[in-house]
């Protein structure tokens, strides 16, 4: 089953990584591998759980400035296709239990390249108006409807 | 947060009452001038006004006096904020892969060294 792309909600990255699939694979689900490449440093990223099956926890704390360690990713597996495929979502946590604020699934393919491996990831994201409340403008749930709104006016439009 | 709840109570205000949505809903389409906007209701012009006022103030739309003709337009920068926050996603995406690239063709060719 291929996801849909929706220019609107969704992004692609695409890119030959010169390393075999299984480095790749590895660096996505080992987790002290994991921690090395997450996070931009100097921010650090410690993987609290890491269950690489479907339905299993993908939890990551980061550090910033050497301060405590605050929750950064909290979401689920949904398809784990050894070498191939991951596919996680932050609308469930682990044991597929409802997230408090989802927002995100993410599809990550690896396919064998000549120079190594054709890596992609494919980022589906909910509604415009839901993604600025939660994201980026700190937006309270009133604010939700009115980004709603606004939304349905221009896109109306 | 604090820094965005004021202009968005302005956004806010401004969509509370129909007569200014139904203004907005009519903007989406295009530009529009002040009589062609008020044609639709049954209001007195500086009555009219004040809800265009109001919009303005609120950033969802400008106006630009022509002659004797005002004209009204939507704001497209309330919504490019939502538009930006993909390209944020995306930025922050490209830079795990880049990360994801050199910490895995890092480790192929120190395996290559060491053997």
């Amino acid at each position: 089953m291929t996801a849909a792309f929706n220019p609107e909600l969704d992004l692609t990255i695409s890119r030959i990584i010169k390393a075999p699939r299984a480095a790749v694979w590895k660096a996505w689900t080992d987790r002290a591998s994991f921690e090395q490449w997450w996070i931009p440093a100097p921010a650090k990223c410690r993987v609290i759980e890491m269950e690489v099956r479907p339905g299993g926890a993908m939890l990551t704390q980061m550090s910033e400035n050497g301060g405590d360690f605050t929750p950064h990713l909290s979401a689920c597996y949904l398809a784990v296709d050894p070498l191939e495929r991951i596919v996680f979502t932050n609308a469930l946590t682990g044991g597929w239990r409802p997230a408090e604020q989802p927002f995100m699934t993410a599809i990550v393919t690896l396919r064998d390249h000549p120079l190594g491996t054709d890596y992609a990831a494919h980022v589906m994201h909910k509604n415009n108006a839901d993604r600025a409340m939660h994201e980026d403008l700190g937006f309270h749930d009133g604010w939700g409807a009115v980004t709603e709104q606004l939304a349905a006016l221009v896109e109306g439009a | 947060m604090e820094h965005y709840s004021e202009p968005l109570n302005g956004v806010f205000q401004a969509l509370a009452d129909p007569t200014r949505r139904a203004v907005l809903g009519r903007l989406g389409q295009g530009p529009a001038s002040i009589s062609e906007l008020a044609r639709p209701f049954d209001m007195a012009l500086p009555s009219f006004m004040k809800h265009v006022r109001l919009l303005e103030g609120s950033g969802l739309i400008r106006t630009r006096k022509q002659g004797r003709v005002r004209t009204c337009a939507l704001e497209k920068a309330p919504f490019a904020a939502v538009e930006a926050w993909l390209d944020g996603q995306r930025a922050i995406w490209e830079g795990r892969t880049d990360r994801l690239e050199q910490f895995v063709t890092a480790n192929v060719s120190e395996e290559e060294t060491s053997t």
